[in-house]
């Protein structure tokens, strides 16, 4: 009942920021679709036009999980920068039920409230493109859970360093660009990549929406593979983000500028 | 009475930034507190007040000792320990300045697990308690300075613990705001039946507000008392005499020679010499010092003293002998 209402609490007041800041959603939704516009005419005018369509559903479904990966795996991260400069961070350490947590519902939250805006923009964007992806939910939501809980391992990881460091900006930039690699690159290019943190997951979305792949398509090992990519990125995550916690704690720099 | 906290020679060091020296802000402080008691944390800036309010917090990671909350050890069960803390601390805004007061006060109850049904009778108490009904929907960043004050000590209430460290409560705040502040820190106390720990510069506060008084200094316990007790011993020690004529100079030279004093004269002319003394046979001394040269007294007075001239000549290491042996 506890982790409800924490996560009760945590939805809300991402929903009232979001509104609030309505100005910064509009931006993110208009900066979304701009840069899909980029790329679709960029496709059209110098790719090939027997290929257009597929090339397009290609960069349509690696941007948005792009996107999605970039809200994710710094989600955590940014969060932590900005309750420092809010100076709410050592409220949030108050909570007996643990800041990791508090993250944890935090993210999820983020997830929630993105992805609706990403669904919404991934619909203005087939509509824009006339092409239509493959949106089988039953078979594209047990990859893309546990392609999100991977993505919440590395973002612990990222939050870990900023928990020290605080100033994790240039970092969080560059990282987009690390994301923008991986999330374009098809693992079948390079293997392994499966390895790499939630990439498993996002091939298999891919092969779902483009190729038209089901549930029933898929190996033992890609289910296994994309498991045990999961736990071990959030196990991680959340180990590497308790032993920064403690050393902040230890160095006396939890809740300085 | 049981100890709600406990701290047993707790330290704490921190590198200095850009070399490897270390500076050693609490060097072995111990005391408990019990459970209702009020006590003020008192100490000139850098004494080590914050660094020790945060290790009670489970903030910081002390070097060495130990800190029992509620008989939790807060190192070994961290998480446990907060159960029963919660904190305002100084410099920091505490609050979500671009939510309401409501919302702010349902997100911090919510992050310790209550649901808004648990806490809907204790905060409509609280917001009439805090005169802050008619402000529960408004923007804490659109608040004064006193307003965040009190919605920050209105969420540390609402989390429902057995203590409350408050952080100088009343920094940056106007006369009045501070006595608005100071009148609800003494009705949490006798409503709530909270244990209160004070850290503050306001000697005023500590005065109105709190039974007991721990000084810190170079961090280190420089005298754990009662603050009546401490007021008591210094105004015991202070004496005012009224002289019909001024001291040759010779009696100067002895009284400042022997004692701490200081001497001026009134509007009608008369000789005022105050005196702090050590020891009761102090006072005979002077007595005889004056009658020496048949200097005629007028009268004696105790002289009356606050607490921020107590906590002066404690930070400044004047001590009487009593409360020396009490520390």
């Amino acid at each position: 009942m506890k982790w409800l209402n924490l996560f009760k609490v945590n939805l809300k007041r991402e929903f009232i920021l979001l509104k609030r800041y309505l100005p910064n959603t509009i931006s993110l939704v208009l900066t979304f679709y701009l840069i899909f516009l980029g790329m679709f005419f960029g496709i059209h005018v110098v790719g090939n036009p027997e290929t257009a369509e597929v090339n397009i559903q290609y960069a349509l479904v690696n941007y948005i999980f792009w996107f999605l990966a970039m809200s994710v795996m710094n989600g955590i991260g940014y969060t932590v920068q900005s309750e420092v400069q809010l100076g709410t961070l050592e409220q949030i350490y108050m909570s007996p039920l643990g800041a990791w947590r508090i993250f944890l519902t935090r993210i999820i939250s983020s997830t929630i409230t993105d992805g609706l805006i990403i669904v919404a923009m991934l619909f203005v964007s087939m509509l824009t493109a006339n092409t239509w992806l493959n949106l089988d939910f039953i078979s594209i939501l047990p990859a893309l859970l546990f392609t999100i809980i991977s993505m919440f391992g590395v973002s612990y990881m990222i939050a870990g360093m900023a928990i020290i460091y605080k100033q994790i900006g240039s970092f969080l930039q560059i990282s987009q660009f690390i994301l923008l690699g991986l999330t374009f690159v098809p693992v079948s290019v390079f293997p392994l990549l499966e390895l790499a943190p939630a990439m498993k997951g996002v091939d298999m979305v891919r092969q779902v929406m483009i190729h038209g792949f089901s549930l029933s398509d898929f190996t033992l090992f890609d289910y296994s593979s994309l498991i045990l990519n999961a736990i071990v990125y959030f196990v991680l995550g959340v180990i590497v983000y308790l032993r920064c916690e403690r050393t902040a704690m230890i160095k006396g720099v939890l809740g300085q500028h | 009475m049981e100890h709600v906290i406990e701290i047993h020679d707790v330290k704490k060091s921190y590198k200095k930034r850009g070399s490897k020296e270390k500076i050693q802000a609490v060097k072995g402080i111990s005391f408990n507190v019990k459970k209702g008691e009020i006590v003020g944390l008192l100490g000139p800036n850098g004494a080590g007040k914050t660094t020790l309010i945060k290790m009670m917090c489970g903030l910081l990671v002390p070097d060495s000792g130990q800190i029992f909350i509620n008989g939790v050890n807060n190192q070994k069960n961290r998480l446990r320990a907060l159960e029963h803390i919660s904190v305002v601390l100084e410099g920091n805004r505490n609050l979500y300045w671009r939510l309401t007061v409501k919302e702010n006060l349902e997100y911090f109850a919510g992050n310790r697990g209550f649901s808004k049904g648990q806490i809907q009778e204790k905060m409509e108490r609280l917001l009439q308690l805090f005169s802050l009904k008619e402000k529960e929907n408004e923007i804490v960043n659109s608040l004064s300075r006193g307003m965040q004050q009190k919605v920050a000590i209105f969420v540390a209430l609402l989390a429902n613990t057995d203590v409350i460290f408050l952080d100088e409560p009343t920094l940056g705040l106007d006369i009045e705001t501070s006595y608005e502040i100071r009148d609800l820190l003494k009705k949490i106390a006798k409503e709530e039946q909270k244990t209160i720990i004070l850290s503050t510069h306001d000697m005023p506060v500590v005065q109105d507000v709190c039974e007991r008084a721990i000084i810190v200094n170079h961090g280190k316990v420089v005298v754990d008392d009662q603050v009546e007790n401490l007021l008591q011993l210094f105004e015991s020690k202070a004496y005012l005499f009224t002289l019909n004529r001024s001291l040759t100079q010779k009696q100067t030279l002895l009284l400042e020679d022997q004692f701490v004093v200081n001497i001026s004269s009134d509007d009608a002319g008369k000789t005022l010499l105050e005196v702090n003394i050590q020891k009761g046979e102090d006072l005979y001394k002077i007595i005889e010092i004056l009658e020496e040269e048949q200097t005629p007294i007028e009268k004696i007075d105790r002289t009356i003293i606050d607490f921020e001239q107590v906590f002066l000549h404690i930070v400044k290491g004047e001590k009487p002998v009593e409360m020396a042996q009490s520390v």
